[in-house]
């Protein structure tokens, strides 16, 4: 029995207000099975995403120890890979994720106010100290891959008298790769210490078929539709994707791809076949590689294949695979499975 | 003890009740301690991803949709006239003035500069002002924003909470006490919808005096992760807060409060119907005709009644991004979903699907 700790605050009488917790004991229930490999599943994607920060935040520190073009390039290379790693448990938006708005430090986005940018030039402006108290206090937008990003791949930013191996710079950027780092281990270590709870909780079986459904949604929508200019004012627009200082928008939404495919996939599979979906879990295992076969050849930039109508096709190609799995997973699946995403569950008001 | 429990209020007897049940129009719906028209409006969004504010009769025949810029969230009909108001979803932008027989409009009001309403309003019971929870960004602080609508929506006076995050209010049947759901939730236009403050919340439910803007008494819920967003108030008076826990989906804290005879209380509906609610409730509202109230959850995808006595559920049902709810006449309730649904509920009997329509109802019915 988990209990949360009440702190009775009321003036006046409080009564029956036990907190209840999910109940632990199913030993013939399948929903544990799942868990039991989605938790460590996604635990795998976790430790990959820790080591990943860790190679970052060192590489950081090795090239402002001594700069050299070649120390930048294996900086870039380590925060591409973390990034990665990053998109591939990206989808999870439960658990210890949540806390402290993990998820948001390491990406904000969208930042359709630049605020990634705002907040470098107003950190970088005066040399005060930055400290690992100032960037847990300087918000999600100092927090994360964005703004490593920007110090690593900024173009005007790195033609500026600020740009690295400038000294600021440098401190800023080893900062900010630590907070990542240590992000990442926390995470890992946390989820590691979610497990009973997980498997314990019938309710988080409906919580992760959500978090990939989402997912799923926010690829198709916001990373691909939104910059291909098939959602609001119809223009095409690089600058609506993330990633796009570091041109890694498709690389990264492949790695989404492969994170659901090889995070997700296992256990739902099983889930659709124990009930009576093996067919339907077939499309859905068959999809995930009609989206995949589209790389590593898309591993490209976007903004070229934005600015050419004769490129625009192969990403109009990924974009219609990635429609077709949305479909299978956030429509007949989850009709199947009486699981949704709805208008009003995941507006939180 | 709070000041509020010295105060007497006026208690309204169940006024108009009699009458409508006797009416014996309870083969189509009607709805409930309304002298108005015979209709709901509610924010919707449309297939083609556009919103709108639509109004439907009772039985589910679609009276007008109003196109409008953005998803709007909840609102307002103005006492005495035929004006209904819808505000804009959080970070909500402006309020619409709206016909509310034809869905013309007839004002946009923008919030001022540095704030933001949060899709809740109400009027004073003459009608003349509008009371709006607001979000004053740069500070983060919670007021509640007073326009006149006798100066066409000017702004007149704007009253502490002393607290972040309002959502929503309504007017006590004393006509003087505004209840507001304090979330206790810091964002900033800035950041989407992030919640940056969930360790240091401190949600409540407040009771201020609406001339004064002086806060009359202040409950906080049993854990500061309940984010106290949701207000109703039965006409005796009693008061219903709902809540919307933000720690783990496997803590199953209470989510419903009452706060009556002096007493808030916090009401455990048992561990199965708690997992059943997903942690969130979307609207709670008392009937004015009995002691039922109800309370929907689009997250758990299930709409419930429970007797406000005994706090015993009395009827329960599942239906998928289930969000809005009012009172019919007679003493059942209107449930609106996500996916077009209207749903009545009622005390013993099989819920019954009224409509099923191709828009999505967003959060709540007025």
């Amino acid at each position: 029995m988990k209990r949360l700790t009440l702190t009775l605050c009321l003036a006046s009488t409080l009564t029956t207000a036990p907190l209840m917790a999910a109940s632990t004991n199913s030993s013939h229930n399948p929903g544990t099975d799942y868990r039991r490999q989605w938790h460590s599943d996604i635990l795998t994607g976790y430790q990959s995403l820790a080591t990943q920060s860790q190679t970052l935040a060192k590489q950081a520190e090795a090239y402002c120890q001594a700069p050299s073009p070649e120390a930048f390039e294996q900086a870039k290379q380590a925060w591409l890979e973390a990034f990665l790693a990053w998109q591939k448990v990206r989808f999870v938006d439960f658990g210890p994720v949540e806390q402290d708005n993990r998820a948001w430090q390491f990406q904000f986005w969208p930042d359709p106010k630049n605020l990634v940018a705002r907040k470098a030039s107003y950190l970088l402006k005066d040399d005060a100290p930055i400290t690992p108290e100032k960037i847990s206090e300087s918000g999600v937008a100092v927090q994360g891959f964005p703004m490593a990003e920007y110090l690593l791949y900024d173009q005007a930013f790195n033609n500026s008298e600020r740009a690295l191996p400038a000294d600021h710079t440098c401190k800023l950027l080893a900062a900010v790769t630590r907070h990542i780092a240590d992000n990442g281990e926390t995470l890992a270590h946390d989820w590691k210490a979610f497990q009973n709870n997980y498997i314990g909780s019938d309710q988080y079986t409906d919580t992760t078929i959500r978090a990939a459904m989402a997912g799923l949604e926010i690829l198709e929508e916001r990373r691909l539709a939104t910059p291909m200019g098939l959602r609001g004012n119809g223009k095409r627009s690089v600058y609506s994707a993330d990633a796009w200082r570091s041109e890694a928008s498709l690389i990264a939404a492949d790695a989404s791809v492969q994170g659901l495919n090889q995070h997700f996939l296992p256990a739902f599979s099983k889930l659709l076949k124990d009930r009576g979906q093996a067919s339907l879990a077939e499309n859905i295992d068959q999809q995930f590689n009609e989206v995949l076969a589209n790389f590593p050849e898309l591993d490209r930039p976007m903004a070229p294949l934005l600015a050419d109508d004769k490129a625009f096709r192969s990403l109009q190609n990924l974009y219609i695979d990635v429609t077709q799995l949305t479909a299978l997973v956030n429509d007949r699946a989850a009709v199947e499975l009486g699981v949704v995403r709805g208008f009003n569950s995941s507006d939180g008001d | 003890m709070p000041e509020l429990t010295r105060r007497s209020l006026i208690k309204t007897a169940f006024a108009g009740s009699a009458a409508l049940t006797l009416s014996g129009c309870n083969i189509l719906p009607r709805k409930a301690g309304s002298e108005g028209p015979q209709q709901y409006t509610g924010a919707i969004g449309l297939p083609d991803g556009s919103f709108a504010v639509g109004a439907t009769a009772p039985d589910g025949t679609m009276l007008w949709k109003s196109p409008v810029q953005t998803r709007c969230h909840s609102g307002c009909n103005r006492p005495g006239t035929a004006e209904v108001l819808f505000f804009e979803r959080r970070p909500g932008w402006a309020f619409y003035v709206l016909n509310s027989k034809t869905g013309e409009k007839f004002h946009r009001i923008e919030a001022a500069e540095g704030e933001h309403f949060v899709g809740h309003g109400v009027f004073s019971a003459d009608g003349r002002f509008l009371y709006a929870p607001v979000n004053r960004y740069e500070p983060g602080e919670g007021i509640i924003a007073v326009y006149d609508s006798h100066m066409q929506y000017q702004r007149v006076d704007t009253f502490e909470l002393d607290g972040t995050g309002p959502h929503q209010i309504t007017l006590h049947p004393d006509g003087q006490t505004l209840i507001v759901g304090l979330g206790g939730i810091l964002t900033h236009p800035d950041y989407d919808r992030i919640k940056l403050n969930l360790d240091t919340m401190e949600p409540a439910l407040v009771l201020m005096d609406r001339h004064s803007g002086g806060v009359l008494a202040r409950f906080q819920p049993s854990h500061h992760q309940l984010s106290t967003r949701h207000v109703d108030v039965a006409p005796d008076g009693t008061i219903y807060a709902a809540y919307q826990y933000q720690g783990p989906a496997h803590e199953l804290p209470p989510l419903v409060a009452r706060y009556r005879n002096g007493r808030y209380e916090e009401i455990s509906f048992g561990e199965s119907v708690h997992q059943e609610l997903g942690n969130y409730i979307a609207s709670i509202v008392a009937h004015p005709e009995n002691d039922l109230v109800a309370i929907a959850s689009p997250v758990g995808g299930t709409a419930l009644i429970f007797n406000s006595r005994t706090s015993a559920v009395i009827e329960k049902v599942a239906i998928a991004d289930c969000a809005g709810v009012e009172a019919l006449a007679g003493g059942d309730f209107l449930v609106s979903s996500g996916r077009g649904k209207l749903v009545r509920m009622g005390k013993n009997k099989p819920a019954a699907e009224i409509a099923r329509m191709s828009v999505r109802w967003d959060h709540h019915l007025v």
